[in-house]
């Protein structure tokens, strides 16, 4: 496929390609693959921690005495059994921050994989610039317009024309979804549909469509809106009920989780979903087992627990992958905050995952193992680790094209073919 | 001997001079010698109409047919130049809709005793709303925007919660139209912005960097500027001690600025390759200084200002051009407002900016002439429909702002919410905003007399023949006025109407 096609020229050819008959429209792609092929590979969900998460508070380097020498106020407490006071032991070197219990299951049954001291090597601590880098998955460069993942679906040896192939959760487009293939934002399913003077509505539609059909910049945006209504007009939103021991935090976060789960589950072509977390930008007060972090870090792991919980069977098909722009500082500021740093690290999560183990390499917290002499160390680029996923769990090969700027590929073995 | 602020001004002048002749561009110094001075713009094109509504659609938030004609009457530049000077407007009206606020006037002890129920947030931004639906003033309302959301403070983070409204009140306001320098250090000694970039709790043994490194990044200079991380550690250092009081200092000001030397983090520092010698709070002073006349934040703000006003990807020609404007103006809002509204590129550039929701949300509430009861319950109805579509004022959490970028905004959610809030609105089913659809059709007699009507009334112009003709299509078949509140709606849904 020619990956210059324009996303205009995408809806054109899209179009040209919609006429296989009696196909429901969210099952589209039936027509693009040849019959008795499988071409799916996983559905995967994105969960980016903006505001860059202190990685060492979440996955606590326990064995590193170079820990406690810099966090005198932070440090979460080596593990000790039985304690929820402490860090909950992995592996004998690391260990879970308290407020990550709800993953502790997942790791035990080696679903759950971590990779510490990863991270985009570009060295910026600006948010705007490291989560830009990070997102367009080329860092230290800007001149590629599009996102790792917008890049994904348009190399992806499948087509599929759903409106929800590829969702952003929050009613944003994050930016690595940015690239040809339309993107549907969502905040609320329930919220999704037209509204207007009901006698009226078919008409008021038409006229819409018939406004949006003029040549305007919004007109595929418009389109990829009425898609979009007419699917999910047909779900049952209110009376959802989450499966397993699924318990979703009452918050932004947690009912995006929840309606990825339930798009997921309605079989209407979802391959990309993502999420985004904000909140972990912890200059000041940080909280060690209390407080602003550990609560947010309830949050995120009761979040990614439950969407897994939810997904039943399911999750055996989809993998869940966390990433923040930057880890912060090693040594702890005056404010009981820490700066922003470098290194940190990522979960992955889902039913393809070896896990249960800590990949990657520890460069220490010594002094001289330190990025700039302040920062923790990456050892692994994050694109070792999204590159895997593409290639083995969403049956992507064309790597070069997602991650056209990296070259220097390591075989973590984080997922399974 | 110790170098007083006064020298030091002196001497970022010359720095500044000696910048720009070692780093700019050959194109930028070709210009340098002479640019035009501005006190007031010459008369601007009386005859082309759609000049005059595209640079009403730029400069306001929405244009009402009231100011449109009034901008006839007088010449566009002549209203230009009375927008420029808010004060010479009289605003009673807007002025008394503010008396309905208890908290705007309390200081912030007074306003913290009223946090628990959300009074002082919920009054600040229904305040915002309507002074920026009902003001005369309403160039002075979009620069007010603008500044904001540029020194972006979240305002459900801790005590910004009853410093916000200060901020806004005695920092933005006051220099909205005034010198860049001038509102820097204001807002520099804005206690909620202290708080918020946690430099009210930066001690001087192991400082805190969140403020001195968005003050580089975000407020001044910008990212590509070529600053490093140790400049980001000695501005930090030079401003630790800039606090507020807390309520555990138990002084009689809780909330007001206050230097506290006992945290200062002593001795020289070096920023940008200028050694700031030791002086506790004229330390942050001059790094004030020092970034306000930067170069580079001439080029940061012009591009900023340029994409709030021009387009998306104003070129680099144009944003040079407004940067030597802010330069040799010292950085005056006014001066390079007029050069921005007589470029070439602000000129061609009508329709290309769409709308952010609150540029949204308020300019249908203004052409509709939509009339708005705010008791509690309403307000914060009000705002619950702002928030689905986006962007309630102050409520970004990140420091950066609410982003101006069509790419970001034109989704399918929020093309959604934008047709619905528009049906919802002429509909008058938004509790406590009412629209009297009936008052402003009441002259027309057709199905084409009630498209163009609207169209006039929303959108200052007639629609495109091809838009027209798909509403005149429906306005036809069957009751009239049964459809007029679709049509109305329509229109707000159009895509003519998301672009400003």
């Amino acid at each position: 496929m020619n990956t210059q096609l324009s996303r205009r020229d995408f809806l054109k050819l899209a179009g040209s390609f919609a006429v296989a008959p009696a196909l429901p429209t969210w099952m589209p792609r039936m027509a693009f693959a040849p019959q008795g092929v499988e071409p799916l590979g996983d559905i995967i969900v994105v969960v980016f921690q903006r505001g860059g998460m202190d990685g060492i508070s979440a996955v606590i380097p326990h064995g590193d005495s170079h820990y406690y020498e810099n966090r005198s106020a932070l440090a979460i407490p080596e593990p000790e059994d039985g304690s929820d006071k402490t860090g909950i032991d992995l592996d004998g070197f690391f260990g879970l921050h308290p407020s990550l219990r709800p993953l502790k299951d997942l790791w035990d049954e080696k679903t759950l994989a971590i990779v510490h001291a990863v991270g985009s090597p570009d060295p910026t601590h600006s948010h705007f610039d490291a989560m830009d880098y990070m997102e367009r998955g080329t860092p230290g460069e800007k001149s590629i317009p599009t996102g790792w993942i917008g890049r994904h679906l348009q190399t992806a040896p499948w087509q599929n024309e759903s409106p929800f192939r590829a969702i952003g959760m929050g009613g944003v487009m994050q930016a690595a979804l940015r690239g040809p293939i339309p993107v549907t934002t969502l905040k609320s399913i329930s919220d999704f549909h037209l509204q207007g003077d009901v006698s009226q509505l078919t008409e008021i539609r038409a006229r819409l469509e018939s406004l949006y059909n003029l040549g305007s910049s919004l007109d595929a945006d418009a389109v990829e809106t009425f898609n979009a209504v007419n699917i999910l007009d047909k779900i049952d939103v209110n009376n959802y009920t989450p499966s397993g021991s699924a318990a979703y935090p009452e918050t932004e976060f947690g009912m995006a989780m929840k309606q990825v789960a339930q798009i997921a589950k309605a079989e209407i072509g979802l391959e990309v979903a993502c999420v985004d977390i904000g909140g972990w930008d912890t200059h000041n007060q940080q909280g060690q087992l209390e407080g602003e972090l550990p609560t947010l870090l309830d949050e995120f792991s009761s979040g990614l627990a439950s969407l897994y919980h939810d997904l039943g069977d399911r999750a055996k098909r989809v993998t869940i992958v966390t990433m923040s722009e930057f880890g912060r500082r090693v040594k702890e500021n005056a404010s009981d905050g820490t700066d922003h740093g470098h290194g940190n690290c990522m979960f992955v999560l889902g039913g393809g995952v070896n896990g249960g183990q800590v990949y990657g390499q520890w460069p220490g917290l010594a002094p001289e193992n330190l990025f700039d002499g302040i920062d923790l160390n990456i050892t692994t680029d994050y694109r070792d680790v999204l590159g895997e996923v593409v290639e083995k769990r969403l049956k992507n090969p064309a790597l070069s094209e997602v991650f056209p700027t990296y070259a220097d590929w390591k075989n973590l073995g984080v997922v399974r073919e | 001997m110790t170098i007083t602020r006064r020298d030091f001004l002196k001497m970022s002048g010359m720095f500044a001079a000696w910048t720009a002749l070692a780093s700019c561009a050959p194109s930028e110094l070709a210009l340098t010698p002479t640019a035009p001075a501005l006190t007031a713009l010459p008369p601007l094109p009386l005859d082309d109409e759609s000049l005059l509504v595209h640079t009403l659609r730029r400069f306001t938030f929405g244009p009402t047919p009231a100011m449109i004609e009034k901008a006839k009457r007088i010449g566009l530049s002549a209203f230009i130049e009375e927008q420029l000077f808010p004060e010479s407007i009289p605003d009673d009206a807007t002025d008394k809709m503010m008396d309905q606020f208890t908290t705007l006037d309390m200081t912030p002890a007074e306003r913290f005793k009223l946090e628990k129920k959300g009074l002082p947030v919920q009054e600040l931004i229904s305040a915002t709303i309507l002074r920026q639906r009902h003001s005369e003033r309403q160039l002075f309302e979009t620069m007010v925007d603008f500044w904001g959301n540029h020194f972006s403070i979240y305002i459900a983070k801790g005590g910004c919660k009853v410093l916000k409204t200060d901020d806004d009140l005695k920092a933005i306001r006051p220099n909205a139209l005034g010198k860049f320098r001038d509102l820097l250090h204001a807002s520099a000694h804005s206690p909620a912005m202290l708080v918020y970039l946690d430099q009210a709790t930066s001690v001087g043994d192991a400082p805190n960097e969140n403020y001195g490194r968005e003050l580089m990044e975000l407020h001044t200079i910008g990212v590509d500027s070529g600053y490093t991380h140790h400049d980001v550690e000695e501005v930090s250092r030079a401003l630790t001690g800039w606090t507020v009081v807390g309520a555990r200092d138990r002084k009689k000001d809780f909330g007001a600025y206050y230097f506290n030397p006992d945290i200062h983090n002593n001795g020289e520092k070096h920023v940008l390759g200028i050694m700031i010698p030791s002086g506790g709070e004229d330390e942050g002073m001059m790094i004030l200084d020092l970034l306000a006349s930067h170069p580079s934040a001439a080029q940061f703000i012009s591009h900023k200002l340029a994409v709030r006003f021009i387009s998306d990807s104003p070129s680099p020609e144009v944003v040079d051009s407004l940067a030597q404007v802010f330069t040799q103006s010292d950085g005056d809002t006014r001066q390079f407002l007029r050069a921005l509204i007589q470029s070439d590129a602000f000129k061609s550039s009508a329709g290309q900016k769409f709308k952010k929701p609150l540029d949204f949300f308020i300019s249908a509430l203004r052409v509709t002439d939509a009339s708005i009861k705010l008791n509690q319950r309403n307000g914060r109805m009000l705002q619950k429909h702002l928030e689905l579509l986006g962007q309630v004022p102050f409520t970004w959490s990140p420091p950066n702002g609410f982003p101006d970028y069509e790419e970001y905004w034109s989704t399918t959610s929020g093309l959604l919410d934008r047709w619905n809030f528009g049906m919802l609105l002429v509909t008058n089913q938004i509790r406590g905003v009412e629209v009297d659809l009936n008052q402003l059709t009441k002259d027309a007699a057709s199905a084409q007399d009630v498209v163009d009507v609207l169209s006039l009334q929303f959108l200052g112009q007639l629609l495109p023949d091809n838009a027209r003709s798909i509403l005149v299509d429906f306005a036809s078949s069957g009751n009239l006025d049964a459809n007029i509140p679709s049509i109305a709606g329509l229109i707000l849904g159009s895509p003519h109407f998301q672009m400003r």
